[in-house]
């Protein structure tokens, strides 16, 4: 019997309040998005994770809007399978790993070749560098240089440079993510 | 009927499902907010889909598993169960399944938010995570699978179990690194009462403490130490002192004893101990386990048998149908091997005849058939008689099985089974079982000559009144071969051409043939009746007006050569002739024929090449396969390993089939080789003989084939070694003679193996000139080296080493003996041939002893029916008594020559068996070769 009021509550709730919205999280192995979105979740930060086979799901509750967060593996082999989970989200959060300026060449190369499906046009897209924090980090002026951002054109482009570690600038992109619910 | 219609039509209505609307429906998992009832019904029916046998394209598979994943976002536990249902069953058809592998790895860790209810779905999550996981990746789910399996949930550490024994193919090496976990796991279900399974208490007992994670654990510590004896033994032991108290887990334990009982002698007598210990274990079905496990111990002797046969006696008056239907079938399968140990439950089994269960009644029958004398015979048969009315044609069709064995067994019954068939023939019955009947007439026709008479009385009355067009004209074929014989063919002459008068055109034309060989055919070494001939022609010439061209043309045919002045010869080929084509190698070379490139065809198909078997050899096989085929138990236990070589006393008998089907595998392994061609057709091989024990570094059996007049030696040698590869590897082998003197043998040539690999077995071939002139049977003493030059495998390459050097192995000696220039044969009467070839041959009698190794006069009549490759006669090669027997042999050399024996035996079991064989053989010298072939 509770149950069934719950539901009903639950119910108005999401008529009046609640708003649900779909993120996903991609980038390079090794950037920090389950880091990131442990952290978000309200986790401890923890240096030794394991790589990611496949996909986490988690929700992250902020005020009235709950953030269903599809973090995907970054490694080569699951990156064919990101367009899969970007169809149809409110948006993609790129994130980068600010201190490997290596790798930033392919992690270019992919975001490009994702955002040219013409299903994904209109989507978002917030590209966070993270790993602020370490010494020889790059300014997000050059990673917005290097990861050519100035090209995308048909649609909405943030970028932030972020900490995981440090819960550096995370507000700013929750609440970036949660101005993005209300379209 | 209309009711049951109805019913269907309904079910179809409730499960209106097809895969394209269900696939047009998943895009329901990707709406948002889920509705975890709406995607469970989805998911019910997608598993019903592939539960009736649809199948998703990978295409569609793999759309649907994405579709699926997204619901990992909803926490409602049944949800989720449906979730990992699917999972598993697409993992194999969608691709990149590994996608869910983190979020599955999170359910299975457990804990965290809701860890109470993830409790319920952590099995379902674990059995998904062992299908979607591949080979590379299994280490990294290891530590959660390690500490699920010693998780305290049953269900939780079961899963985690089964788990780990489907992984075992894929990842060897990891899985055996959890031995200790689930040793633990199989010692932890026991502080849990046993459940008081019989065979009919309810699944739903099961689940909470029943101790199944011991079943299961059992089950992965076979897996894993199969190929460790040692450690086997151990395991059976340490779980057999009462710590695993799951009947199932037990069961597995009976098995494994059985199985090592059987693979190493030396162990057959603790693991005896253990299974009659068994016996007593409180619950039933492991009683039945072990007593069965004890009946189907090779050569059992009857004090060990005896316990299990108590039990069984014991369950046969139980009150549950169940137990009385499992004492009964194991039983039965015994009685097959040692009818003589069932007797003791005679009683008790006649009793169940008048059980209200049928299954129980015909299994108690055919037990009592088997274990009865053959004066109980005629009490059985009247029994039957009674029952037969009010059985389904099933079981009418194993009794009238039963019955056809016990015919060939005691042909001094005939009698009697002959009006019980007959009896039955005329009862109501489908075609199934009037085949049965009739075949079982033909059989007794075939190898009990004194019931032919009657028996083709009965079969004429039968297709006077048979609705089976099929059955008529096998037995008008028959009437055709077997009429001429008889001392009245002029009888048969009128039923048949009834037939031709009132039949349908199939059974006209077979009739048409029929009396056809009534006008060339009559008792061997007499001509025709001219009467009958005359009669003959004149039935002959009316069929010519028939209105069915078969039944014209065949009448025409057979006319025109019956006629024919100085035609007995073409009659005698063409109607009387009884041998046909080996039948296996002919279809071989058909398709050869068939499916060879373009020049082949430019040559007609070449028939000589066929072998021809005439109907004496035919019989031979075919009666052998009978007996075989009905007496051995034909439900053998699963055993958890390799399947076990056959025992029981019809080894003689499987011998000669098995021959058989390897000698025409053999023709087509020589026909392959070149160098063989010159030789002619290989007129005999003989089985296989080991040379090493089959554990040592190099595997290597013999087999002999013979030609016309060469001998050509097949070596099949196996490579075991992982880290070496042979290379022209052949065998030295020199002949000698053991009674010293001259061998007529002289070596023509060698084919050597080029290269031998890991695990990889090559044929290697010496042959031999038999330097005498034809009849000349050499006989000899091989002594065999091996000569190889072995290479040393470079590990961090895999490529074998330049340099190798040069060894040589000795390998056990082989006989060439008489018997490999006998081939067994069949004939109906064993007086007559032996007093004919008595006259037109000689004769040598000798006497041994065949020591106190042979255990027994059948293990002696097997051996002998083996050594000398001679057919047993009159059901001789069963012994009825244990301290003296009369075997009866009869066989043919490769030239044709026939060879008759007559083995007394005589066994005490101080000085084992004594023999005095008697070899009559129509050819010179045969008769002592023969008898040589025994010392």
């Amino acid at each position: 019997m509770s149950g069934f009021f719950r539901r009903i509550y639950e119910y108005l709730l999401s008529l009046f309040w609640l708003t649900e919205m779909d993120i996903t999280m991609i980038g390079l192995q090794n950037a920090g998005k389950t880091s990131l979105l442990r952290v978000l979740a309200g986790g401890e930060f923890t240096i030794d994770s394991i790589p990611t086979v496949g996909f986490n799901m988690k929700r992250v509750q902020k005020g009235h809007v709950t953030l269903k967060c599809w973090d995907l593996g970054g490694q080569p082999r699951f990156r064919s399978m990101w367009e899969r989970y970007c169809r149809g989200v409110n948006a993609i959060v790129f994130i980068v790993d600010s201190a490997d300026t290596e790798s930033l060449p392919i992690a270019q190369e992919e975001l490009h070749n994702l955002l040219q499906k013409p299903i994904l046009d209109g989507i978002p897209l917030l590209v966070l560098g993270n790993k602020s924090d370490l010494p020889d980090k790059i300014g997000v002026d050059d990673l917005i240089e290097a990861m050519n951002l100035k090209d995308i054109t048909n649609r909405e482009v943030s970028c932030y440079a972020i900490s995981a570690k440090e819960e550096t600038n995370l507000d700013a992109v929750l609440n970036w993510l949660i101005a993005r619910a209300k379209k | 009927m209309s009711y049951s219609k109805k019913d269907e039509d309904a079910d179809q209505a409730i499960f209106k499902v097809d895969r394209t609307s269900v696939f047009q429906e998943a895009r329901l998992f990707n709406t948002s907010p889920i509705s975890p009832r709406k995607c469970r019904i989805l998911l019910t029916k997608i598993t019903y889909l592939l539960h009736t046998g649809e199948r998703f394209p990978t295409s569609e598979a793999t759309s649907l598993f994405f579709g699926i994943t997204k619901l990992f976002q909803h926490r409602d536990a049944s949800l989720r169960q449906m979730v990992y249902l699917v999972i598993k069953e697409l993992a194999d058809t969608a691709e990149d399944v590994i996608m869910v592998t983190s979020s599955v790895m999170k359910d299975v860790a457990g804990g965290g938010r809701g860890a109470g209810e993830q409790e319920v779905y952590r099995a379902n999550a674990i059995r998904a995570l062992c299908r979607i996981i591949d080979g590379t990746t299994v280490q990294a789910i290891e530590r959660l699978l390690k500490t699920a399996i010693v998780d305290k949930n049953p269900s939780v550490s079961s899963a985690a179990l089964v788990s780990a024994y489907h992984l075992l193919p894929t990842a060897r090496d990891v899985v055996r690194r959890w031995a200790n976990e689930t040793q633990e796991a199989a010692l932890s279900g026991s502080k849990s009462g046993g459940f008081s399974l019989g065979f009919g208490s309810s699944a739903a007992s099961v689940p909470q403490g029943s101790g199944m994670t011991q079943y299961h654990a059992i089950g992965l510590l076979y897996q894993m130490r199969s190929h460790d004896r040692m450690a086997l033994v151990k395991m059976v032991q340490q779980f057999a002192n009462g710590t695993v108290k799951n009947p199932a887990a037990v069961i597995m334990l009976v098995r494994l004893a059985a199985k090592i009982a059987d693979e190493d002698p030396s162990l057959r007598k603790p693991m005896y101990a253990l299974l009659e210990g068994w016996l007593r274990h409180k619950a039933e079905m492991v009683n039945f386990e072990a007593a069965k496990a004890i009946c189907e111990l090779r050569d059992v002797t009857d004090a060990e048998v005896a316990p299990a046969i108590n039990v069984l006696q014991l369950y046969l008056t139980s009150p549950r149908a169940v137990a009385k239907f499992t004492a009964i079938r194991i039983l039965h399968n015994f009685a097959s091997i040692r009818p003589s140990a069932v007797n003791v439950c005679n009683m008790d089994i006649e009793t169940l005849l008048n059980n209200s269960n049928r299954s129980i009644a015909t299994f108690a029958i055919t037990t009592l058939l088997k274990t009865g004398n053959e004066t109980s015979v005629d009490r059985l048969i009247g029994k039957i008689s009674g029952l037969m009315a009010d059985i389904t044609d099933e079981f009418k069709i194993t009794i009238v099985e039963a019955i056809r064995t016990l015919c060939l067994k005691f042909p001094s019954k005939q009698a009697a089974m002959l009006t019980f068939l007959s009896g039955v023939l005329r009862d109501e019955g489908g075609y199934e079982f009037k085949k049965t009947v009739v075949e079982s007439m033909f059989d007794l026709i075939k190898f009990v000559p004194e019931s032919r008479e009657e028996a083709l009385a009965h079969l004429c009355e039968f297709i006077e009144d048979c609705e089976f067009t099929k059955l008529a004209v096998r037995i008008l074929h028959l009437l055709g071969t077997e009429g001429p014989k008889t001392t009245q063919p002029t009888k048969y002459i009128r039923y048949i051409y009834n037939r031709v008068v009132l039949e349908n055109a199939v059974v006209r034309a077979a009739a048409v043939t029929a009396l056809a060989k009534f006008g060339v055919a009559s008792k061997e070494g007499e001509k025709v009746d001219p009467e009958v001939k005359k009669s003959v022609v004149v039935l002959l010439t009316r069929c010519l007006d028939d209105p069915d061209d078969e039944v014209r043309d065949r009448a025409a045919l057979n006319l025109r050569l019956i006629q024919q002045e100085d035609g007995e010869e073409v009659a005698e080929r063409f109607i009387k002739n009884e041998s046909s084509f080996s039948l296996p190698i002919f279809e071989h070379q058909l398709v050869m024929y068939v499916t060879g490139d373009a020049s082949t065809f430019s040559q007609p198909f070449d028939l000589s090449s066929i072998p021809i078997v005439t109907r004496a050899e035919a019989d031979a096989e075919d009666r052998s396969f009978k007996l075989r085929s009905t007496t051995m138990p034909t439900l053998k236990a699963p055993t958890s390993g390799a399947p076990r070589p056959s025992a029981g006393p019809s080894a003689a008998a499987e011998a000669v089939t098995s021959a058989a089907a390897a000698s025409a595998k053999y023709i087509q392994q020589l026909a392959a080789v070149p160098e063989l061609k010159p030789y002619g057709p290989v007129l005999k091989s003989s089985r296989e003989v080991e040379l090493t024990e089959s554990e040592t570094e190099y595997v290597v059996v013999a087999v002999k084939h013979i030609f016309k007049e060469h001998i050509v030696l097949q070596f099949n040698v196996k490579n075991t070694l992982t880290d070496t590869v042979l290379e022209d590897v052949s065998m030295i082998t020199t002949p000698s003679d053991p009674e010293g003197g001259g061998v007529g043998l002289e070596e023509d040539f060698i084919i050597p193996a080029p290269k031998l690999g890991n695990d990889e077995e090559g044929t290697i071939y010496v042959a031999f000139k038999r330097t005498g002139e034809e009849s000349n049977y050499a006989t000899a003493t091989f002594t065999n080296v091996l000569k190889f030059t072995s290479k040393e495998i470079d590990p961090s390459t895999g490529e074998p080493e330049d340099q190798g050097f040069e060894d040589e192995y000795q390998v056990e000696d082989l006989e060439l003996t008489g018997g490999d220039y006998v081939v067994p044969n069949f004939t109906g009467s064993f007086g007559n041939v032996w007093e004919q070839v008595g006259a037109a041959g000689e004769e040598v009698t000798e006497t041994f002893s065949l020591g106190t190794g042979v255990k027994g006069i059948q293990e002696a009549c097997e051996l002998l029916s083996q050594t000398l490759s001679l057919q047993a006669l009159e059901g001789s090669d069963v012994a009825v008594s244990t301290s003296t027997h009369n075997l009866k042999l009869f066989g043919k050399t490769i030239s044709g020559g026939r060879v008759v024996a007559e083995v007394k035996m005589a066994y005490s079991s101080k000085t084992g068996v004594a023999l005095k064989i008697t070899v009559r053989a129509e050819e010179e010298g045969v008769a002592a070769l023969i008898v040589g072939s025994v010392a």
